[in-house]
């Protein structure tokens, strides 16, 4: 196939050593004007991502709807939380099959850490959502191991102002906006994406209507990142061959 | 004498207690394992001298014979013909029968059990009534006496006795490794696999430690019990060290041998280990299965019943269809917050409303949506007519609040 099977090779064992052919590309979209600024196309699954909320309920309702495109019809998505603080009937609207939804409450707070993990070790989960702040490098690493090896996704929610998540993937802000829409069941967001490996934070507004997220207004560019979206590019597909 | 019937369970799985000073044990094709009756007897009886019991062993061929040897004989293993010689010279007591009954055979000159048997059954059945037959019957083997074990036996066990007490839990582990190795082949040769299992520690100084490992499907996998009874040793108490193990199966359920797919691609079999049954037994088993819930929607139109929880253990719920048009919260508060709110004029929409000192001025609003109580449930405190509203301040924040008859506000819930 290609005409230098050499330089093939090497990038394939390369390519296993790494694992970064596979490590981030398994994504699912959020809104067309958000996946072009990620450097991974979309939010990449089998990671582990913080999604903040000023009000705690947009964080959930956010990654519900991310969470019901991961799933799809037949994927399990398992709900930990101390207590319960998850009213099920108002995450309809956003495409989550209430079938597919295992609900684990914990009440002693040691178990929340081991709960988490168990379930993103799990290869029958496809999403893991929970409400869990102030999580330190080691065990972020290990939640993040667990979900890159089962191919689970973990949404960490928590409210702005807590301890945030060590090392997220990415790390989201949703707080809510006066919308434009007359129903109460499609709100509007201010996304902030804080946080991404590889790429900028930025801002957008966030609609969710007819069952769609669109993201309204250019966002301007906050502040340069680390590594420079176009960058990532070419880098990805020269690694991609 | 619980713990003693308890204690008991080591050597037979049918056990009872037999009246007030006695246990019973079904020990048909048990004895092999104890080295023969004449082993079995010397044993029980020098463990329970040991644990400081007087008590007196006998084997025999029924119930009330071994009953009558204990009790009045000073042969404490007969069989056959040998058993009823035995039994003729023994008092007519031995018979298990009521004092009254003993009196008046006394009175007649009915001493011996040789003496009652050889008078006619129909006189004896018109002075004495049935109750000294059935007895006579039950002695001889003539009638048969059921026994019911303190509790059910279980179709599947499998027990180990050491030879030195242990006491660390690696050791455990080990033994229990092995039962579990033996309980998981029989089971795999009845297509069967387990529910609930239980490891049943014997210590030495007679008391019983018992560890449950409940699953949501039936299961045969070693690894996968392992796992959850792993979790369950750490709160074992060897206090003196365990000598004997007994594991059994209480309840199972039909678990067919699944056929391995040609096209491994397609059917790949997924680990046991990762499978979500799996995950939910770990969480069953540290958090308890009622805190690993499914969601039911009911037919109701009240926050509080319109969804149930059932845990995922039990069989699946139907769900009822949830009209779209009813925008409910996704956090509920249970009980509801009672708030201040302001109104432009006396039973028109809010204005404002004031959560935890702080004032949201509102820009939209939606409702009433009136919730009327439900005249089969009980009636409490807040369960009343409720004019429901879903509110937006200027910030964006979307509460769910209510106003009840008693004209005072709650904030209910809080919408994405």
């Amino acid at each position: 196939m290609s005409s230098r099977p050499a330089l093939e090779e090497i990038r394939e064992a390369i390519g296993c050593l790494e694992k970064t052919h596979r490590r981030f590309s398994r994504t699912v979209s959020i809104a067309e004007q958000v996946d072009c600024r990620i450097p991974f196309r979309g939010l990449p699954r089998g990671c582990i991502h913080e999604v903040k909320g000023t009000s705690i309920s947009s964080a959930i309702a956010y990654s519900a709807i991310l969470s019901a495109r991961i799933a799809g019809r037949e994927g399990n998505v398992i709900y930990i939380a101390p207590g319960k603080p998850l009213y099920p009937l108002g995450l309809l609207p956003y495409g989550i099959q209430l079938d597919r939804l295992v609900m684990v409450s914990v009440r002693r707070p040691q178990d929340l850490a081991w709960a988490v993990l168990e379930a993103l070790r799990c290869s029958q989960v496809s999403v893991v959502m929970t409400l869990m702040s102030g999580v330190n490098l080691t065990d972020s690493r290990r939640l993040q191991l667990a979900a890159e090896n089962s191919g689970a996704t973990g949404f960490l929610l928590n409210r702005a102002d807590t301890a945030p998540v060590a090392a997220p993937i990415t790390r989201w802000l949703i707080s809510p906006q006066v919308r434009r829409s007359q129903r109460f069941d499609e709100p509007a967001w201010k996304l902030d994406l804080l946080y991404c490996r590889g790429g900028m934070p930025r801002s957008w507004t966030l609609e969710w209507s007819n069952r769609e997220l669109r993201a309204l207004g250019a966002p301007a560019l906050q502040k340069p990142g680390l590594f420079h979206t176009a960058v990532v590019r070419t880098t990805r597909e020269a690694l991609a061959g | 004498m619980t713990q003693l019937v308890e204690w008991c369970d080591r050597y037979s799985p049918l056990v009872a207690a037999d009246g007030e000073d006695g246990i019973i044990l079904d020990i048909t094709g048990c004895t092999h394992l104890f080295g023969g009756e004449g082993a079995l007897l010397l044993e029980v009886g020098q463990r329970l001298r040991r644990m400081g019991v007087k008590a007196q062993p006998a084997i025999a061929d029924t119930w009330g014979m071994a009953w009558a040897l204990a009790r009045f004989s000073k042969k404490f293993l007969v069989h056959g013909e040998n058993a009823v010689s035995a039994l003729a010279s023994l008092p007519v007591e031995a018979l298990r029968i009521s004092s009254e009954i003993v009196f008046s055979l006394r009175r007649l000159g009915l001493t011996t059990i040789a003496m009652v048997r050889n008078m006619p059954r129909s006189s004896l059945a018109v002075r004495f009534g049935p109750a000294l037959l059935r007895r006579l019957d039950q002695i001889f083997h003539e009638a048969e006496e059921p026994l019911t074990p303190w509790r059910p036996p279980a179709p599947h066990r499998a027990s180990r006795t050491l030879a030195e007490p242990i006491s660390t839990t690696s050791a455990v582990e080990y033994v229990l490794n092995d039962l579990l190795q033996e309980v998981c082949r029989r089971l795999d040769k009845d297509a069967v696999g387990s529910r609930h299992m239980e490891l049943a520690c014997y210590r030495v100084d007679g008391t019983v430690d018992r560890c449950e490992v409940r699953t949501s499907k039936p299961t045969r996998s070693r690894v996968h019990l392992m796992r959850l009874f792993a979790e369950r040793l750490k709160a074992l108490r060897a206090v003196f060290g365990f000598e004997t193990f007994v594991l059994s199966v209480l309840d199972v359920e039909a678990l067919l041998p699944t056929q391995i797919g040609f096209s491994e691609a397609k059917t790949a079999p997924v680990n046991e280990e990762s499978s979500l049954d799996a995950l939910i037994d770990r969480f069953g088993m540290r958090l308890g299965f009622q805190e690993v819930n499914r969601i039911q929607i009911c037919e109701s139109f009240l926050p509080e019943y319109a969804v149930k929880l059932y845990p995922v253990t039990g069989p699946a719920a139907a769900s009822a269809e949830w009209p779209a048009y009813r925008i409910r919260p996704v956090r509920l508060f249970e009980p509801p917050v009672r708030i201040e709110v302001s109104v432009v004029i006396p039973g028109g929409s809010p204005v404002q409303v004031f959560i935890g000192g702080k004032r949201h001025r509102l820009v939209r609003c939606e409702g009433p949506e009136r919730l009327t109580p439900e005249w089969w449930r009980d009636k409490s405190s807040y369960e009343d007519v409720r004019d429901y509203y879903r509110v937006e301040d200027e910030q964006g924040l979307r509460f769910w609040i209510f106003l009840d008859r008693s004209e005072s506000w709650f904030l209910h819930g809080q919408l994405p």
